[in-house]
């Protein structure tokens, strides 16, 4: 009955990265792979939960506090005027936000320019729509934007371009410069933008994250999704939101309470708490200091003889290169790391994708080169990795010219 | 991989009909179908009001795209949203909320207790915050709730399945809806739906670009006319939708008439998706599961939740069951629609499902006393009340104190009684068929009951 499956659901398969993620559980591994904290979430959030489900808030709910925060924060930060009552969607998680965007504008055939690497859920919530994706790679080693490719790839079908910075996983953010490049082709070719801005609060050498929705002329046609989770380590609550203008807010709206109809009630409540407690709460994350743990996986990953040429600038990722020596493809390193290491990483792979109009002979040998890291991880498993890193490199010795299979 | 256009155009056809047939009710009662923003604006400023860009506007700007494809649009562009949104406006829910709220009125139209869920399920999510499951579960579920699903299944209906593969966890029975369509269903694919329905089934159906058939079940008993079915069905269709015991008229599917579907499901090669979320709730019969019928469990995907079995419907816990074919499409649409389902909920219901049969029977005690307070005031007060064998809900007809249509006696019954009920003609794909019908509830605590049939009983008059 294979066949009752509808067409684009079978062109799936399933995700390298939660297949490994078994492979790791079943060896024991240090998981840096998967992208959410294995340390606690924080107190205040977790009080604010017990105590909504405690005060009974266990019904469908709609809690208007959180847009009203969130116009505020969006106001204050980035200078951008929303209407709290009409422009704001709360949603379970971005990923949703995410969907019910993409099914308010996309008409089959709409095509919808995305960058390349990306993270795998857009495209398929692109297919479902009926959408086509169109990718533009990023540049390695320090993933640039390509102005001619990315100007390129528009045509007279192109509804959207999806930009997700602080970037999944590179750790890019897109400068002001690209993103006045981006702006001005959306204006231009008079398309709509989605970003993904989950890890916003979250980039180093105090790099500033820019909402590509304050650019000018953006603000009335962008869809801006965002989420809880990466802010406050609670990637488990799925509480996200969409921001848009009204009559594109207004449909996202509609089709999100056919997806889910609501988020989770009581983590609504505990959101609120959240966001009300934006300014303390970075201080305490600075606490959790996501930069030094960058630095400090950085370290150990180089001393396996893995290269990053590019310093991650937000997210908590680092997408490291096997070097030139090693001919091992990234889905076997990683197997490789997770055998003899004991530590997981994310293969690229799953991340690079090539349009059907890629010229013959283009040079995507790099798509299988790389690996993801994660260090939204607590002291003792970053230290706990670290040590196995090292009796791996002790034992074997980095990667170099004794491995000699092919990709 | 392209959707036929030719499909997506007869269905655009059929949108603007029933488009047109909600324009000529929202004429006469304009201020309930104005969108809940258009309700807020006057509420909150007291006078005047300013309305929103309707979609028909922007449908409008759709078609000029189509007309000039060559042409790069006007400033229009921005604005405009996808074609399948055309059916998608506000829910008749928050609308009827909304003026509840302003009307200070007995809210029994909305479909959620005002009371609480029970204590341990509250306390093992408390528990699970606590002991820091606040991170991303596994996409398709946590293995304990997997299994405490399929332990729960095979109690219910004496199906075994394999919760690894065989069941998947959604927020919400709303969201195993949305991905079992958009994972199984093609553009174009034939699917049968009984109106009147749940709201989202429609929406849903059109998100997917399917051709909805609808069949319609009619007063008193709002029994399958099999002879329709049988011929509304045929290779072409791909599904049916069902929902049993069913919203809104409380109908359980008997064995007969499930027998009956299922017979033509095999004989067509056809899906059933059946939307159980009410199965703890079945008064005058036992609930069965289509899926449970000899040679359905290949072709069906069961849909259940939390929510209205345990008072806790923000909880967003729900389930779909299917054998691993089906499963699979369900678990690809799911991960792009929300990924994952939250964590500690997921404990919550673990341990809310293992509860003992001893909660079940009270649950359903409990509602029964409830349901004879609001059917014996409904009968007081003059309404004609349709038996309803299962659910929260009781269908009645509102014809005997004269209002036009069901739209124009809810919004007498919000103004002048001071008590809410929903039209039901949003739940049907021709509106008239419901216009006079109204859905109560009764999944309120018995005080409240009691005075909405107080007020029902001293303020309707029939005519």
């Amino acid at each position: 009955m294979k066949d009752k499956l509808s067409a684009v659901a079978k062109t799936f398969s399933p995700s390298p990265i939660q297949q490994l993620s078994h492979l790791a559980q079943r060896r024991n591994a240090i998981n840096l792979a998967e992208g959410f904290p294995d340390f606690p979430a924080p107190s205040l959030l977790k009080s604010a939960a017990v105590s909504a489900i405690n005060s009974d808030f266990n019904q469908y709910r709609h809690v208007q506090g959180i847009c009203d925060r969130l116009a505020k924060i969006v106001k204050d930060t980035h200078g951008l005027e929303v209407d709290p009552l009409t422009d704001i969607t709360i949603c379970c998680g971005q990923t949703e936000a995410f969907a019910a965007a993409i099914f308010s504008i996309i008409d089959p055939g709409d095509e919808v320019i995305l960058f390349d690497p990306s993270y795998e859920t857009y495209n398929a919530c692109i297919s479902i729509a009926g959408g086509v994706a169109v990718y533009v790679a990023l540049n390695p080693p320090h993933w640039t934007l390509d102005n001619e490719k990315f100007l390129k790839s528009f045509t007279s079908r192109t509804k959207a371009v999806v930009l997700n910075s602080p970037h999944n996983p590179t750790g890019k953010v897109f400068s002001k410069d690209e993103l006045e490049v981006i702006a001005t082709a959306c204006c231009t070719n008079d398309c709509l933008a989605i970003t993904d801005e989950v890890y916003e609060h979250i980039t180093y050498d105090n790099t500033k994250h820019i909402s590509l929705a304050s650019l000018q002329g953006m603000q009335e046609r962008t869809i801006i999704t965002s989420s809880l989770s990466k802010t406050f380590s609670v990637t488990g609550w799925r509480i996200g939101w969409a921001i848009a203008p009204t009559a594109i807010a207004s449909a996202i709206k509609n089709i999100h309470v056919r997806i889910t109809d609501s988020a989770p009630a009581p983590f609504q409540e505990a959101a609120l708490t959240a966001l009300e407690s934006q300014p303390q709460f970075f201080e305490s994350l600075r606490q959790v200091d996501y930069e030094l743990r960058r630095d400090f996986l950085a370290r150990i990953l180089a001393e396996v003889g893995l290269c990053i040429q590019f310093k991650a600038q937000g997210s908590f990722f680092i997408f490291a290169e096997i070097p030139e020596e090693c001919l091992l493809s990234d889905v076997d390193c990683v197997r490789k790391l997770i055998e003899e290491a004991g530590v997981v990483g994310v293969p690229g792979c799953g991340f690079f994708h090539s349009n059907k109009l890629v010229e013959v002979g283009a040079d995507n040998f790099y798509q299988k080169r790389y690996i993801r890291f994660a260090f939204c991880k607590s002291d003792d498993t970053l230290a706990a990795a670290a040590q196995n890193l090292q009796e791996f490199v002790n034992k074997a010795g980095a990667f170099d010219r004794s491995e000699s299979v092919k990709c | 991989m392209n959707p036929s256009f030719p499909s997506l155009m007869q269905t655009q056809c059929t949108w603007s009909c029933h488009h047109e047939m909600l324009g000529a009710l929202r004429s006469k009662s304009s201020s309930l179908f104005a969108s809940s923003r258009h309700l807020l604006r006057q509420f909150a400023a007291g006078s005047g009001s300013r309305r929103p860009p309707s979609f028909a506007a922007m449908s409008t700007a759709a078609t000029e795209k189509e007309a000039s494809p060559n042409q790069k649009e006007s400033a229009g562009k921005p604005l405009q949203v996808a074609k399948r949104l055309e059916k998608f406006k506000t829910t008749i829910f928050t609308q009827m909320s909304m003026l509840a709220i302003k009307h200070g009125a007995i809210n029994l139209g909305q479909g959620f207790p005002n009371f609480d869920g029970p204590e341990f399920v509250k306390e093992a999510a408390i528990q699970a915050i606590r002991d820091g499951k606040n991170q991303y579960a596994r996409g398709y579920g946590i293995p304990d709730l997997n299994s405490a699903i399929a332990a729960r299944f095979k109690k219910d209906s004496g199906l075994v399945v394999d919760p690894e593969t065989e069941v998947t966890v959604t927020s919400g029975c709303t969201e195993a809806i949305a991905a079992t369509i958009l994972g199984l269903i093609n553009p174009g694919d034939e699917v049968i739906l009984f109106a009147p329905f749940y709201d989202s089934y429609e929406a849903t159906l059109s998100m997917a670009g399917a051709d909805i058939k609808c069949i319609t079940l009619r007063p008193p008993d709002f029994a399958v006319p099999i002879n329709e079915l049988r011929s509304a069905i045929s290779k072409k269709t791909r599904a049916i939708l069902m929902n049993t015991p069913h919203n809104p008229t409380g109908k359980m599917f008997t064995r007969e008439e499930l027998n009956e579907i299922a017979s033509l499901c095999i004989e067509n090669d056809v899906l059933v998706f059946s939307d159980e979320v009410y199965d703890k709730l079945a008064f005058e019969m036992d609930h069965i599961s289509m899926a449970s019928l000899p040679g359905m469990y290949d072709r069906t995907v069961t849909l259940n939740s939390l929510g209205k079995t345990f008072s806790l419907t923000g909880w967003k816990i729900g389930w779909a069951i299917a054998p691993p074919h089906l499963t699979w499409g369900v678990r690809q649409a799911h991960s792009f629609l929300t990924f994952a389902t939250n964590t500690p909920g997921q404990w919550a219901a673990a341990a809310a499902l293992r509860a003992p049969d001893s909660y079940y029977v009270e649950l359903r005690r409990d509602y029964a006393t409830k349901k004879q307070i609001l059917v014996e005031g409904l009968k007081e007060a003059g309404f004609k009340v349709f038996p309803s064998s299962g659910t929260y809900f009781v269908v009645v007809d509102h014809t005997p104190f004269g209002l036009e249509n069901d739209i124009a006696f809810c919004e007498f019954l919000i103004k002048e009684v001071g008590v809410v009920a929903i039209p039901t003609s949003v739940f049907y794909l021709n509106p008239e068929e419901g216009k006079n019908i109204v859905r109560f509830t009764f999944c309120k605590d018995e005080g409240t009951l009691r005075s909405a049939v107080e007020r029902m009983k001293a303020k309707l008059k029939r005519t």
